[in-house]
C-alpha cells in the first residue's frame, strides 16, 4: 500500500499543473487511473490508501489553502466514490480485468465516466457549501475536473490492467523485433503533435485528427495492447507539448475532450481486433488439437490392426528365427570339429544372416507402421507401399488360406502424403476383405489389389477386390461412419479413419462394387505435384 | 548300424533347409518333404528312421500325419515341431501318438534327444516284433495235437492231467512235450510260457 501511495503521489506531482481553489486541477489525472486499477484488481480496501494519498497530495504537492476538514471531506468523497465504482464494475457488472471483450472496455469507460461525473458533482456541492467561490467558476472548474479524471482513467487504467494481465499470463516481454515498428509509431505521433502545435490560433483542434492515424493503426495491428501503448504515448506527448507551450488549461481541457474521443475509439477498435485475434487463435488451436486427436485415433486403429495380425506376424518372425538358430548350431558344430568344414560353415552363416535380415525386415515394418506422432508427408512409392502392406497382412492371409494378388502398374507415378497412413488404408481394406472372405466360409478366398492411373490420368487408384459375400445391406448406408462394424472385436473406426486419411490426402475412398464375389473398395489419390525446376 | 534317416517335413523351405542342414551335420541322413502328402506317397513301409514334421502345414497337418501312420501301422516315430504351440495342440499331438512336441525355434538338444528316443523305441519295438515273428514261425510248425498239448502245458497242467483230459497215455503226452520243446527251441517250461505270452495264447 505504501508503494501505491508513493506511485500515486509521483503521478500527482507529475500531472499537477494548476491549482484551482485548492483543488489539483489537472486536465489529465493518471494518478486516478492508477488508483482505479488498484481498486479494481485488489479490492475496495485500497480506498483507504487513496484517501491517504489524496490528503498527502493536497498538503505536500498542491499546498492547498483549504481547511483540513474540507480536505478530509474531499478525500473521503473521492476515495469512497471510486471504491464504489470499482466494486460495481467487478461485482455487479462482472468486469473481466483482462479487458478481453468489447463489453469490458465499455464498462470501464462508461462506469469511469459516470463515476467521475457524480463524484465531481458532489465535490462541487461541497465546495459551494463551504464556499468562497461563485457558481460560474465551479461549473468551469468541474468541467476540467471531469475531463481530467475521465481521460486519466481511460488512458491509464486499461494500460495498467493489460500490463498486469500479460504479467500474470507470463506473456509480458519486450518484443525486440518490434522496436523499429514502435519507433516509427512514436515518430508519427511526434510529427502529428508537432503539426498540431504549429497551429497556434484559436482553432487549435483542427489537426487533432492526425493523431487518430497512429493510434488506430496500432490498434488494428496489435489489438488492445497496441491501442493502450499508442494512447499512452500520445497522451504523454500531448501533455508534454501543451505544458511546454504553456497553454491555458481551458484549451488544454478542449484537447483532452478530443483525446477522450481518440481514447475511446482506439480502445474499442483495439479490443475488437483483440477479440477477433483471440477467436482466430482459439480456432487455430482447436484445429491443431483436432489434427492431433485424429493422429491419435489413426495410431490407435493402426495398433488395433496390428494386434489383430499379431499371431500371424509372430509366426512369420519365428520362422526365420527357427531357421537361423538351426543354421547357427550347424555352423558351430562344423567349426568345433578337428577338421572344420569352413566352406560349409560359411555358407550356413551366410544363409543365417539372410534369415535374420528377413525377420528384422518384418519387425521394421511393424515398428514403422506403429510409429506415433504427426504425419510425415513425402513422396510415396505405391509399389513399395503395397509390398510393405503385404508383408504385414500376408501371414494372416496365408494362415486363413486366402490368396492375395498384387497388380501394380509399372512406372506408376508417386503419390504425395504420409506413406504409413496410406498403408493403413490399404491394410485396413485388405484386412476387411480377408475377414469377409473367411466369414463366407469359402476355401478359394482371393483378394486382388490393383494400383493404376485413373482413366483420365489425373489420379492414382488403388482397388481392393475380394470374392467374399459383399457388404451387408444394414451396414452399407453408414459404412464410413464411426462405430460401424460387423465384427465382434472390431472398433468400428477403421473405415471412418481411412476416409479421413483419404480426404486429408485430397483423395477419395468409396465402395466401388458390392457384388457378392466381386466386392471392391477403391482409394483414389492425387498425383504428386510435378516438381518445379 | 547305418546312420539313421530323419524324414523332415515342413512347408517352409527355409526352415526345412536349415533344420535339415543341422541334423545332417549332427550325423543323420536327411530326406526332406514339403508336405505330409508327398511324404506318404514316397513312404516305403520297410524303412526305418524318425519323422520330424511341422504341425501346421497346408494339406495334411502334422497331427493328422501321426494318425495316418498309426492307421497304416507304420512304426516310424514322429517328432512334431510347431511355431505357435499351445497346450491343447501339444496334448492332442501326444495323445495321437507323437514321440514329442517341440516349439520353434527348435532347441537342438531337445530335438536330437527326441529323435534318438524315437529311434531307440522303434528299434526295441522292431526287435520285439522280430522275436514274435520268430516264435510264431516255430509255433506254426506244431501239429494240431501238439498245439493242444502246448496250451495245456503252459496253463500248468501236469502230464498226468493232460493225459486224462485228452484220453491218451502219459507216455504219449511226454512224447508230444519233447517234440514241442524241440520245435519251439525252449530249454524249459519257463521259456515256453514266455513264448506263449508273446503269442498271445495266455495272458500273463
Amino acid at each position: 500500500m505504501a508503494g501505491f501511495v508513493f506511485a500515486y503521489l509521483s503521478l500527482e506531482w507529475i500531472s499537477f499543473i494548476h491549482e484551482y481553489n485548492g483543488l489539483p486541477l489537472t486536465p489529465w489525472n493518471p494518478g486516478l487511473g492508477l488508483a482505479l486499477t488498484f481498486l479494481i484488481l485488489l479490492g475496495p480496501r485500497y480506498g483507504i490508501a487513496l484517501f491517504a494519498g489524496i490528503i498527502i497530495a493536497e498538503i505536500v504537492i498542491v499546498r492547498s489553502k483549504l481547511e483540513w476538514t474540507v480536505i478530509v471531506g474531499i478525500s473521503a468523497i473521492i476515495s469512497s466514490g471510486y471504491a464504489l465504482v470499482s466494486t460495481v464494475m467487478r461485482k455487479r457488472l462482472r468486469l473481466d480485468v483482462g479487458l478481453t471483450h468489447l463489453r469490458d472496455v465499455i464498462i470501464l469507460l462508461g462506469a469511469g465516466a459516470i463515476g467521475a461525473a457524480v463524484i465531481t458533482l458532489l465535490l462541487a456541492l461541497v465546495l459551494l457549501t463551504v464556499s468562497k467561490i461563485d457558481f460560474g467558476d465551479i461549473v468551469l472548474a468541474a468541467r476540467a475536473f471531469i475531463v481530467g479524471d475521465i481521460i486519466g482513467i481511460a488512458v491509464t487504467t486499461p494500460l495498467l490492467l493489460r500490463v498486469v494481465r500479460r504479467w500474470r499470463e507470463q506473456t509480458f516481454h519486450l518484443p525486440l523485433a518490434r522496436i523499429p515498428e514502435i519507433a516509427s509509431f512514436l515518430v508519427v505521433i511526434l510529427i502529428a503533435l508537432w503539426l498540431i502545435a504549429r497551429i497556434e490560433n484559436a482553432d487549435t483542434s483542427r489537426l487533432f485528427y492526425l493523431l487518430f492515424l497512429p493510434v488506430v493503426i496500432a490498434a488494428v495491428r496489435h489489438g488492445i495492447d497496441g491501442a493502450c501503448l499508442a494512447l499512452a504515448a500520445t497522451q504523454f506527448g500531448l501533455v508534454g507539448l501543451l505544458h511546454h507551450h504553456g497553454y491555458d488549461w481551458k484549451i488544454f481541457t478542449e484537447f483532452q475532450v478530443l483525446m477522450f474521443v481518440l481514447t475511446a475509439t482506439g480502445l474499442i477498435v483495439g479490443v475488437v481486433v483483440s477479440e477477433r485475434q483471440e477467436i482466430e487463435r482459439v480456432a487455430r488451436a482447436s484445429e491443431a488439437r483436432l489434427k492431433e486427436k485424429e493422429a491419435e485415433v489413426a495410431y490407435a486403429t493402426r495398433f488395433s490392426l496390428v494386434s489383430g495380425l499379431a499371431s500371424a506376424l509372430a509366426h512369420e518372425i519365428n520362422q526365420p528365427m527357427a531357421a537361423a538358430r538351426a543354421l547357427g548350431r550347424s555352423a558351430q558344430e562344423l567349426l568345433r570339429r578337428p577338421q572344420a568344414d569352413l566352406t560349409r560353415a560359411d555358407k550356413n552363416l551366410t544363409t543365417l544372416l539372410a534369415e535374420i535380415d528377413l525377420a528384422s525386415g518384418i519387425l521394421r515394418r511393424i515398428r514403422d507402421f506403429l510409429r506415433r506422432g504427426r504425419p510425415q508427408i513425402s513422396t510415396v512409392n505405391i509399389q513399395s507401399m503395397l509390398d510393405d502392406t503385404l508383408m504385414l497382412i500376408g501371414p494372416e492371409a496365408v494362415s486363413k488360406q486366402v490368396m492375395i494378388d498384387v497388380d501394380c502398374a509399372v512406372d506408376l507415378p508417386a503419390a504425395h502424403g504420409d506413406g504409413i497412413q496410406l498403408q493403413q488404408v490399404v491394410l485396413n481394406l485388405v484386412r476387411n476383405a480377408v475377414d469377409s472372405v473367411v466369414s463366407s466360409g469359402r476355401t478359394d478366398g482371393r483378394i486382388q489389389i490393383t494400383a493404376r492411373l485413373s482413366d483420365n490420368s489425373t489420379s492414382l487408384e488403388i482397388g481392393v477386390l475380394d470374392n467374399g459375400p459383399g457388404i451387408p445391406a444394414d451396414v452399407i448406408d453408414h459404412l464410413f461412419k464411426p462405430l460401424t462394424t460387423s465384427k465382434k472385436e472390431g472398433l468400428g473406426l477403421g473405415l471412418s479413419i481411412c476416409m479421413a486419411i483419404a480426404e486429408a490426402h485430397g483423395g477419395r475412398l468409396w465402395l466401388h462394387s458390392n457384388r457378392a464375389g466381386a466386392t471392391e473398395f477403391r482409394l483414389s489419390l492425387p498425383l504428386e505435384p510435378p516438381e518445379r525446376t | 548300424m547305418n546312420a539313421s534317416t530323419v524324414f523332415l517335413i515342413d512347408d517352409q523351405s527355409s526352415v526345412r533347409h536349415a533344420l535339415g542342414e543341422m541334423l545332417n551335420v549332427f550325423g543323420y541322413v536327411i530326406e526332406t518333404y514339403e508336405s505330409a502328402d508327398r511324404f506318404l506317397q514316397a513312404l516305403d513301409p520297410s524303412r526305418h528312421g524318425c519323422v520330424v514334421a511341422d504341425v501346421r502345414m497346408p494339406g495334411m497337418d502334422g497331427i493328422e500325419l501321426v494318425r495316418e501312420l498309426a492307421r497304416r501301422q507304420c512304426p516310424l516315430p514322429v517328432v512334431l515341431i510347431s511355431g505357435h504351440a499351445d497346450v491343447l495342440m501339444a496334448v492332442t499331438a501326444i495323445k495321437a501318438g507323437a514321440e514329442d512336441f517341440i516349439e520353434k525355434p527348435v532347441d537342438d538338444v531337445q530335438l536330437v534327444a527326441a529323435i534318438n528316443r524315437g529311434l531307440a523305441r522303434a528299434h526295441t519295438q522292431q526287435r520285439l516284433q522280430e522275436k514274435i515273428q520268430d516264435v510264431l514261425a516255430r509255433f506254426e510248425r506244431l501239429t494240431p495235437r501238439e498245439v493242444e498239448v502246448f496250451d495245456l502245458v503252459v496253463q500248468g497242467y501236469t502230464s498226468e492231467a493232460i493225459a486224462e483230459r485228452l484220453g491218451i497215455s502219459i507216455r504219449t503226452v511226454e512224447g508230444y512235450r519233447v517234440q514241442i520243446m524241440d520245435k519251439m527251441q525252449a530249454e524249459g517250461i519257463a521259456v515256453l510260457v514266455r513264448q506263449a505270452i508273446r503269442l498271445d495264447r495266455i495272458s500273463p
